[in-house]
């Protein structure tokens, strides 16, 4: 080891200490090279992402000394930058990935990291998340109940559904009315890619897009005409038509009122996918699905902030889409609960909040003592 | 626990394929000879790789929850010597490499030795971006080729292909805490050589001499030409906004991919560029005059690393002959109407199976002595007291009478 090495290393391990204490000052601006003991020592550097992820944790609350160790040990899941290391460390380095300054690294690299993370602690708390589950309160079920079954924007079907479950209404038995629930279509895009998220995973939201316009038609869950026509086939089914005033919806189902459904906001979403891809790891597909809808969702509701938006480029089709469907709604000559120009899509502003950031906040929530 | 664990980490397209189809197949002769390879089924260990380093591969994640425990575990428990063999390791970070090591019980004094096998730049370079297409990769051998040479390596392209392919990065991370003569570097023989010479190369490595092994497998890993490849991009082009991984692993990988284009042995072969040579051959230099600087125990000659001149007529797949694209695709869309036809029959067949079965149904449902009993039940079934009845006869009866 050339002196110019150790004298790198030790700068880099004061700095992993001081990080360790709760420090936030950046790497090129850490001078010291005070002695740390060997109890500081690890076999090797962790990388400039997890160094970087510790600092940030550090500038946005006090992380757990047992979170800094799981930082620290961390590796990033899936594919991407392998570990790096400190620039400034071994400046005789001629193999390996180019040395970073870990301040200039994208969001992404970190993000990879503390989804790794978030997702192992879910993984942890998940018998503590089933008997939660197990222990709200669900009503048995009423023997005089409206047969019903919910259908089509897949994001309202399946929290609109917990909730008359939870009020003793299951869906389903024989002559069950069916209401294919719809939206305009940017809304009724976004929510498939929401369920996508917080079930078995999927695409980002620009690869969804792309996805849905490559194949020139609707996912098959929101291509509302195609769903009505599906249930129709099915025996032991009553009336079947779709659903566009949502406001008519509590009727049509027997209650007197529903509690509306919050949107998620884009980043959230977002988080959640990338928490999703994680939990892949250590778990199967139905009790990802459980985990994100039943343990992150909850932590994710206070989130503000809107649907992700339709970018310009792709609005041109959407809108061709949704014309689609208006008419084939308008000819279809099944019931249509609410104006069928409701489909035809309002685009909003792109609003940018950090993904990153949430996880941050939340990995710091997830790990307070 | 093992006394000895030869942890064979890569590198891809250097004959691994074969190597793990005849540990596998041979696993009993090698148990009896004392080396336990421990794979319950052909891709265990490439389960148990996906497991430590927490990688997503379509879906396929799900089986390897807890593979690398397994084996592992499966290796501390063998008293002798041991082999864990996957190519993929080969990108591992220095944390899951101490996790690796430490599971094999590195620290409780089993001897850990490292196996790399290597192959020139010169076939590496086009061979990753074919493997790259075969899964369901849609760039150009051009962009491909840009995120290579990009020294940032920040793009998921060029961060795993030098992950997986820079021998003296993966030896320092690998290698780090062994001590040289305890790291093996296998090199692949250059072309055109006696094919069995790799194999005598592995057989040394792992300590295979003397052990009689059935070497006739035939899993291979087989390389497509310059339009097979092309087709290929542009069908992934196409299909893989519709077509999920579980249907594009049996119908494009191996139906089109294996089973048929990589037949076409007569189109042009994927090549480096020539204009890339100088650059890889620097390179290759640099990492030859490293590796005998560390003193490993190189199985072969480093000079293999050195690769064959540039062609003399290169065949470059972003501008193929049209008409050799247009040959091997009809090649391709013959092969899935030959498969679409022996799915008709077998699906033929099953619906006469089916029709059989339901007329056995009927004639059966037509016997007076089941028309009484369905009679009986369906009137039992009209009130409360014969309900309750039914159910104690269900009970008495055993499942196979339970409603379904």
């Amino acid at each position: 080891m050339t002196t110019s090495l150790a004298t790198g290393r030790a700068r880099a391990w004061a700095w992993i200490a001081h990080l360790r204490s709760g420090g936030t000052t950046a790497w090129a601006s850490w001078e010291s090279v005070g002695a740390v003991d060997a109890v500081g020592h690890g076999r090797y550097l962790p990388g400039a992402q997890q160094l970087e992820l510790l600092r940030r944790l550090n500038l946005a609350g006090h992380p757990s000394s047992a979170l800094v160790e799981r930082v620290i040990a961390a590796s990033a899941p899936g594919r991407g930058r392998p570990d790096l290391e400190l620039v400034g460390v071994d400046a005789e380095r001629r193999f390996g990935p180019p040395a970073v300054d870990p301040a200039t690294l994208p969001d992404e690299e970190l993000l990879r990291v503390v989804s790794g993370l978030l997702a192992a602690v879910l993984v942890e708390r998940r018998e503590r998340a089933v008997e939660s589950a197990g222990s709200q309160h669900v009503r048995v079920t009423r023997r005089f109940r409206t047969r019903y079954q919910l259908a089509g924007d897949p994001w309202l079907t399946a929290a609109y559904t917990r909730e008359l479950v939870a009020d003793g209404r299951p869906p389903g038995g024989a002559g069950r009315a069916v209401h294919v629930l719809g939206a305009d279509v940017a809304t009724l895009l976004a929510h498939t890619w929401a369920a996508g998220a917080f079930g078995a995973g999927g695409p980002s939201w620009p690869d969804f897009l792309a996805r849905v316009r490559a194949r020139r038609r609707l996912p098959r869950r929101v291509d509302l005409p195609g769903v009505v026509e599906r249930f129709l086939a099915r025996p032991h089914t009553g009336r079947v038509g779709v659903v566009l005033d949502l406001a008519a919806l509590p009727k049509l189902v027997g209650v007197r009122r529903l509690v509306p459904v919050p949107d998620p906001a884009a980043h959230a979403v977002e988080l959640a996918r990338q928490v999703g891809v994680a939990l892949s790891l250590h778990v199967l597909p139905e009790e990802q699905s459980a985990l994100l809808t039943g343990a992150l969702w909850p932590r994710l509701t206070r989130v503000a902030g809107v649907l992700p938006a339709v970018p310009p480029e792709h609005r041109d089709w959407v809108e061709d889409t949704a014309f689609g469907l208006r008419q084939r709604l308008l000819h279809g000559g099944y019931p249509v609960v609410g104006d069928p120009d409701v489909v035809l899509p309002r685009f909003a502003e792109r609003e940018t909040a950090s993904v990153l950031d949430l996880a941050i906040e939340l990995l710091l929530e997830e790990e307070a003592p | 626990m093992s006394t000895k664990v030869l942890l064979h980490v890569g590198t891809p397209k250097t004959g691994t394929s074969y190597l793990q189809d005849v540990l596998f197949r041979n696993r009993e002769r090698l148990l009896a000879a004392g080396i336990c390879y421990p794979a319950s089924r052909h891709d265990s260990h490439f389960l148990a790789a996906l497991d430590l380093m927490q990688l997503p591969w379509g879906g396929l994640q799900t089986e390897a929850i807890g593979a690398w425990d397994e084996l592992a575990r499966q290796v501390r428990e063998h008293d002798g010597i041991a082999i864990v063999s996957h190519e993929i390791l080969a990108t591992a970070s220095r944390a899951q490499i101490g996790r690796a090591m430490e599971s094999l019980g590195r620290d409780a004094g089993t001897e850990v030795h490292l196996v790399l096998s290597v192959r020139d730049l010169v076939r590496q370079i086009p061979a990753e971006w074919q493997e790259n297409v075969k899964h369901r990769a849609q760039l150009r051998y051009g962009a491909f080729l840009d995120q290579i040479t990009d020294p940032e390596r920040s793009t998921r392209i060029g961060a795993w292909f030098w992950g997986v392919q820079e021998i003296p990065d993966i030896l320092d991370r690998w290698g780090q805490e062994l001590p040289p003569d305890q790291v093996h570097v296998v090199t692949v023989p250059p072309p055109g050589g006696a094919p069995e010479l790799l194999w005598k190369r592995f057989s040394q490595a792992f300590g295979l001499d003397g052990v009689d092994l059935d070497l006739d497998g035939e899993r291979q890993n087989p390389s497509l030409g310059v339009p097979e490849t092309t087709l290929l991009r542009r069908i992934n082009r196409r299909a893989n906004a519709e077509l999920p991984p579980a249907d594009y692993r049996p119908l494009v990988r191996e139906l089109l991919a294996h089973q048929t284009l990589s037949r076409r042995t007569r189109s042009p072969r994927l090549a480096l560029p020539p204009e890339l040579h100088p650059w890889v051959q620097q390179l290759s230099a640099d990492w030859i005059a490293e590796l005998e600087r560390r003193e490993y125990d190189i199985i072969g000659d480093l000079a293999d690393l050195v690769g064959a001149p540039p062609v003399s007529e290169y065949a470059d797949p972003d501008r193929p002959r049209e008409r050799q694209v247009a040959a091997a695709g009809v090649d391709a869309i013959t092969a899935l109407l030959l498969d679409n036809a022996r799915l008709r029959h077998e699906e033929e067949r099953l619906h006469a199976e089916l029709t059989d079965v339901r007329g056995a149904l009927d004639r059966a449902q037509l016997r007076p002595s089941y028309r009484l009993r369905h009679g009986l039940v369906v009137r039992l079934e009209r009130s409360a007291v014969g309900r309750g009845l039914l159910g104690v006869y269900r009970r008495a009866r055993g499942r196979s009478s339970r409603v379904a």
